[in-house]
């Protein structure tokens, strides 16, 4: 853990954050003690990136009204009539359909400094 | 033996539903040039075990709206009934006798064989065996005969054995399923539509006798209402989380819904066309608790009674005359002209026994392939060409649904359409979701023309 947060630079708190929402899910556990720590609880390559994204970041929404089952009204505008939602809503769904079919795996061989978390995870 | 000319040809076995559905797709496009041989050894085709039944209260359990033969012309079912004038105060929101379903795609098949000639050859015999030879698959048929195509479809549907007590316990409708005196005890095993359908066999009989219902959550199917299903994006849904997480997501959503004015039942029908994802996106462990704690809980909300038979049978319960009882089912035993069964209690460690009349077996219609009494299914998992999936709930087929055999090896040419294919798909056991599944296999088939 504290070797994932110091090589992506990243608060040891946020990150225990993100794995307890994690272990919530089901995509990680974690052991006590010494050899402790999180592992994946599935394979790298059947967990789904959109799978990930939702339980950290919500439906997948681009903006907070693009949403149908966690709509939150923008206030300001007419949500029967607003193209913009819309036309979210299209973005949206083209989001989940790249990210469902892009596993852990396929994000890790990508490269990049996020692949750190995922290679000491599965690792 | 028949042999296959250049032409593409298909073999389907079991001319239930699902066969039935998946020949009217294979003859759709008139363009291709397709022989396709439909085996069913009942004699009657389009009926299986769901549309054969005889009673006109043995309703289907979905609204004719939802019953058309093809997905994309949703009407279809729905201009049939109303050219045979069938009366109905709620438009297409009617469930209609089972039966009448079975004699829907009957008409399905001969209008497919009809625009079609010389394309569809039917055969009323029993499969044996299917083996894999040079030009296709061989069928083997009881008579001694053969017919050998290019691929063939395992369409062979449910167990029709009783899973539970063979021999004692007695399936509704079968031939053992004799008459009884007006006031015997009965017990009925199981929570779902068919536990329904012999409560309703005995109803009508005018069965005076108190019915004893045993299954493991003593639960009973809920009642259907027209509400719309919630429209719901498939970025909304939480795939590949674990049970619980899901769970508090989904009873979110229904207690939101409900605040909103809304009913549980719009949450369970538009999380519908997710759910063959939603299974698929779980791990084994998720996927085997599911079976082991929701199943039960999940048919009782998912296949829901038409309103006025959910009506009836809880004024039943509510009368007495229908007991319900959470229990595991032990065993039963013949004794005295009686027969004997032993349940256990949920929560209690005691066992008890009950004498009774006769006890109905109507449970699980998905028992493992491995102890199947059906012959093709028993000669190919005996020989290891096939092999029940890793939940043993059905049989093992890829994502193309082609047999998996002994070791893991796919068989292109040796294809399964329906409920057999539900370690898979999961949510394949309704017609809305086999037709699906029969147009993707007949435009797979098709595509090797
Ligand atoms: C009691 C009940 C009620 C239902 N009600 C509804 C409903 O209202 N709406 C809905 O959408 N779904 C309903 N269903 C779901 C049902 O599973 C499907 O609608 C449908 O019946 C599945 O058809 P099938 O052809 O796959 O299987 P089956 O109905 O089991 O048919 C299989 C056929 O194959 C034949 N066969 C098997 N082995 C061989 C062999 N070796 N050789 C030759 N022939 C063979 C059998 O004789 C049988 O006719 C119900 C299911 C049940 C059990």
């Amino acid at each position: 853990m504290g070797d994932i947060a110091r090589r992506n630079n990243i608060p040891k708190k946020f990150l225990d954050a993100i794995l307890s929402e994690l272990r919530n899910a089901g995509f990680v556990y974690s052991r006590k003690g010494k050899a402790g720590g999180y592992s994946l609880a599935r394979p790298a390559d059947e967990i789904k990136i959109g799978h990930v994204d939702r339980v950290l970041d919500g439906p997948l929404a681009p903006i907070p009204c693009a949403s149908k089952t966690r709509y939150q009204p923008c206030g300001d505008c007419d949500e029967a009539t607003c193209q913009i939602r819309r036309l979210m809503l299209d973005v949206r769904n083209a989001i989940a359909d790249v990210l469902d079919n892009t596993s852990l795996t396929q994000m890790c061989d990508m490269g990049g400094p996020e692949v750190l978390i995922a290679e000491t995870m599965t690792a | 033996m028949s042999t296959s000319s250049g032409r593409l040809s298909v073999t389907i076995i079991g001319g239930g539903a699902s066969g039935v559905l998946l020949a009217a797709h294979l003859l759709r496009n008139r363009d291709t040039d397709i022989r396709v041989t439909l085996i069913e050894r009942r004699g009657e085709f389009g009926q299986g075990l769901a549309y054969s039944a005889s009673q006109r209260d043995h309703k289907v359990n979905v609204p004719a709206r939802g019953m058309s033969a093809f997905a994309d012309d949703p009407e279809h079912f729905w201009r049939w009934l109303q050219q045979r004038g069938y009366p109905s105060s709620h438009g297409s929101w009617v469930f209609v006798p089972r039966r009448l379903y079975g004699a829907y795609l009957e008409h399905v098949l001969r209008e497919a064989g009809k625009s079609n000639p010389g394309r569809l050859l039917v055969m009323s015999e029993e499969v044996m065996a299917v083996r894999e030879s040079k030009n296709g698959i061989e069928t083997l048929l009881a008579n001694g005969t053969s017919v050998v195509s290019h691929s063939a479809v395992l369409a062979v549907g449910h167990e029709t054995q009783p899973a539970r007590s063979r021999g004692i316990a007695v399936r509704v409708g079968s031939e053992r399923d004799t008459p009884l005196p007006a006031d015997a005890e009965v017990m009925i095993l199981g929570s779902g539509l068919s536990m329904v359908d012999a409560w309703l066999s005995l109803a009508d009989a005018n069965h005076r006798g108190p019915i004893t219902v045993v299954s493991r959550n003593g639960l009973l199917p809920k009642g259907h209402r027209d509400v719309p299903p919630l429209s719901i994006d498939s970025a909304d849904v939480p795939f590949g989380t674990s049970l619980p997480y899901f769970m508090r997501w989904f009873r979110d959503l229904v207690d939101e819904t409900k605040k909103r004015g809304g009913d549980w039942r719009s949450v369970v029908d538009g999380l519908r066309p997710y759910n063959q994802r939603i299974w698929q996106s779980w791990s084994g462990h998720t996927k085997r608790q599911f079976l082991r704690h929701l199943r039960p809980w999940w048919n009782i909300h998912r296949h829901r009674l038409p309103p006025e038979l959910h009506e009836r049978l809880v004024a039943a319960v509510a009368s007495g005359q229908v007991k319900l009882v959470a229990a595991e089912f032990v065993g039963v035993e013949r004794a005295e002209g009686q027969v004997r069964a032993e349940i256990r209690r949920r929560g209690s460690s005691t066992r008890e026994k009950l004498g009774v009349a006769r006890v109905y077996d109507c449970g699980g219609v998905s028992v493992d392939v491995l102890s199947s009494s059906n012959p093709v299914i028993r000669d190919l998992v005996a020989h290891g060409r096939a092999r029940a999936d890793a939940l043993r709930i059905g049989l093992d087929v890829n994502e193309h649904c082609a047999v998996i055999d002994h070791a893991g090896k796919v068989t292109e040419k040796l294809l399964v359409i329906g409920p057999l294919t539900r370690g898979r798909f999961f949510e394949i056991e309704a017609i809305p979701d086999i037709r699906v599944q029969a147009a993707t296999l007949a435009a797979r088939i098709l595509s090797h023309a």
